[in-house]
């Protein structure tokens, strides 16, 4: 058996990210892959702990820029679960607000990557132009497009303008009834479907095995939601459901994620109402952080993050452990890329929304394969077209 | 090579070089290119490789493993070959300046012509950026 | 609770320095034991693996494991101390839980701690790194 090496990266075309994969090939079948990470190191844990508390939540919102709220809200309530601190009514509901404000944002960037990959680029140009209203909300809360800033721990920074609610209801709708449309046509659109249906299948198995989290093991079956199953902020008031599929291929991953910006619709919206009616302060004064340790956690568009903090009684972190969604979704890969073509093979890869800068991590090529000179490339595409031939008349 | 400049300024085409940065940037720079702001109405393009391009844009602090890549993409592009540093990191380390893994300037890697600030600057900043670039191409 | 109480019960003569709060349970267990507690996380009441760190302190190096038990939102967290700083060494539970590869390749990486039967103990964040960091996160304290 011939064994190929295709190396992909670290600058590639696709992907926006610095990453190095090698994909081990027989024929068009991928049978082994390798990751190199360390392309986007840059050492926040080490960061972290010559900052203080408020400080490090800058730093943490600068791990990624897709999930930049995600990283501040688990380190917050990291540290707020070290003295248990309470946080006003207000504050819970603006959190929770930003938080489903940025899943949507996300979930619609990967579809419109997702579309990019497949070579469908009317989709990444739809659903990054139905994106735009979202970003449009973020400025009018927080006054900017990406790293909003917000979170503080007993509270948020900043509240909610009472006279700029009915713009937000306004944009709001404008992105509903968009969303319906995007998943009207993402369900029946015959281009998605036979490109994404049965390609990349994660089982429940190999999702229990490898403790993979978010989209990626609710697709395979799992019904893991960190704002169901430990809630914190607002998401024990309001309504929605957890949106779980079975056969965790790309398409139900796909359709996972539709689905839960739909559900983050109906949050954002039930927040809405509860900023109008309830008033008071959103930051509680916390003077001082005692000894101890505390653990947070979040739903972030990708899945579960997690932030350890260890805390010595002054006003820095003595460990700060941040585990991102990615790291656990990436080795995945091992799993559900072998035996797929190499042209299912990037659309799988994108399909966990690996995040590599939340990941810190790359690829190096690793040894070449033997050079094939035009002759034999001759050889192999006649024989090919010779095999396909034979199996269409065959059947 | 003044003449040569001011062909380059009509159409510009930038590959976009990701030297560890908080991806924020990127996804603004790919925000340029959709229904919204859609710079390719001033034929600016984004190519797939750096063979192709006349502007590079760098996001990032560009650690200890990815600098030498960089300087290499570098090196590969066709010279006259711009340089624009978007974002805050390119220009000063943002917070990641004291960090074990980190060379230092991008600047020492590679020489940067243009720095658009900002963590990160909003698309409107970039294209102005560019548009500072045109007039500096075209004399 | 009846998952900590059973928990508790379970493995009383194995673990030691209890700390209760609400929803997280941090204890300590000895390097021979840490399979075991797996096992039975992992395994029997179905935990799924968040992630484990490491942390020098003037006794040692703590390794501690977060184990998740979705369904009630308990944590589990086990707690390894080497005391062995120059020569670390703990048994791997990579071979019970798969996701813990890149975890364990990981701590191996910034603390150089050795997981004995790690299927692929090599370095992760800092390989082929042209500048030649070494356990990063252990040598500025012991400067």
């Amino acid at each position: 058996m011939s064994k190929n090496i295709i190396p992909v990266g670290p600058f590639h075309p696709l992907l926006e990210e610095a990453e190095y994969f090698t994909l081990k090939v027989d024929g068009e079948k991928v049978i082994g892959i390798d990751l190199d990470i360390g392309w986007m190191h840059r050492g926040h844990e080490f960061i972290s702990e010559t900052k203080t508390f408020t400080q490090s939540l800058y730093l943490v919102e600068r791990i990624c820029g897709i999930c930049s709220t995600s990283h501040p809200l688990a380190c917050v309530h990291a540290i707020e679960d070290i003295d248990n601190i309470d946080i006003p009514l207000r504050a819970r509901y603006i959190r929770t607000l930003i938080g489903e404000l940025e899943r949507i944002h996300s979930h619609l960037l990967w579809i419109g990557l997702a579309g990019h990959f497949i070579g469908y680029d009317t989709l990444w140009m739809w659903a990054w132009k139905y994106r735009e209203p979202v970003l449009q909300m973020f400025e009018i809360i927080s006054g900017n497009r990406n790293h909003y800033g917000m979170m503080r721990v007993g509270g948020v920074a900043k509240d909610v303008d009472s006279s700029s609610i009915p713009k937000l209801y306004s944009i709001l709708d404008d992105i509903a009834s968009k969303m319906d449309m995007i998943a009207k046509a993402a369900n029946d659109d015959p281009v998605l479907r036979s490109r994404l249906v049965g390609v990349g299948v994660l089982s429940h198995e190999d999702a229990v095995r490898f403790c993979a989290v978010g989209p990626t093991s609710r697709a395979s079956g799992i019904p893991a939601d960190v704002r169901k199953d430990d809630p914190s902020d607002a998401y024990d008031l309001v309504e929605f459901n957890t949106i779980v599929m079975k056969n965790g291929d790309v398409y139900d991953k796909l359709v996972v994620r539709v689905l839960e910006t739909l559900e983050s619709i109906k949050i954002v919206r039930q927040c809405l109402d509860m900023l109008k009616n309830i008033n008071g302060p959103i930051l509680n004064d916390v003077k001082e952080i005692s000894p101890g340790e505390g653990i947070g956690r979040y739903e972030a568009p990708r899945g579960e993050v997690f932030h350890y903090i260890r805390s010595d009684g002054t006003n820095r972190p003595v460990r700060h452990k941040v585990r991102a969604p990615s790291y656990v979704n990436i080795p995945t890969f091992e799993a559900s890329c072998i035996g797929i073509p190499i042209a299912d093979a990037l659309i799988t890869l994108a399909a966990v929304d690996p995040c590599y800068c939340c990941t810190e991590r790359s690829i190096k090529v690793v040894d070449s394969a033997r050079q094939p000179t035009k002759i034999d490339l001759l050889k192999i595409s006649r024989e090919k077209t010779e095999y396909l031939r034979r199996q269409i008349n065959g059947n | 090579m003044g003449w040569y400049n001011k062909r380059l300024s009509k159409s510009i085409w930038v590959f976009h070089v990701s030297a560890s940065p908080c991806n924020n940037c990127d996804i603004e720079i790919l925000d340029l290119l959709t229904p919204k702001y859609d710079v390719e109405r001033f034929g600016i393009k984004l190519v797939g490789s750096v063979r192709h391009a006349d502007v590079l844009l760098v996001s990032g602090v560009a650690n200890n493993k990815v600098a030498p890549k960089v300087k290499y993409l570098y090196d590969q592009a066709p010279k006259p070959c711009f340089v624009v540093g978007v974002g805050t990191c390119p220009a000063s380390g943002c917070c990641f300046k004291k960090s074990y893994n980190v060379t230092g300037k991008v600047e020492e890697t590679i020489p940067i012509n243009l720095y658009i600030p900002g963590c990160p600057p909003k698309p409107e900043a970039m294209i102005e950026g560019v548009v500072k670039l045109v007039e500096v191409l075209n004399g | 609770m009846d998952n900590v109480d059973n928990f508790i019960s379970l493995h009383n003569s194995k673990i030691s320095k209890l700390i209760k709060k609400k929803k997280r349970l941090y204890f300590e267990v000895k390097n021979d034991y840490i399979r075991e507690i797996t096992d039975y996380l992992f395994n029997k009441i179905g935990c799924r693996l968040s992630t484990a760190t490491a942390q020098e302190t003037y006794n040692g190096i703590e390794v501690l494991y977060h184990f998740s038990h979705d369904e009630s939102g308990q944590y589990f967290c086990p707690r390894v101390v080497i005391t062995d700083k120059k020569n670390p060494e703990i048994n791997s539970i990579t071979l019970l839980v798969k996701g813990a590869e890149w975890i364990e390749r990981e701590m191996y990486d910034l603390w150089g701690i050795k997981f004995i039967d790690h299927p692929r103990l090599e370095l992760l964040l800092t390989k082929d790194n042209p500048a030649g960091i070494k356990q990063p996160l252990r040598f500025r304290r012991e400067s």
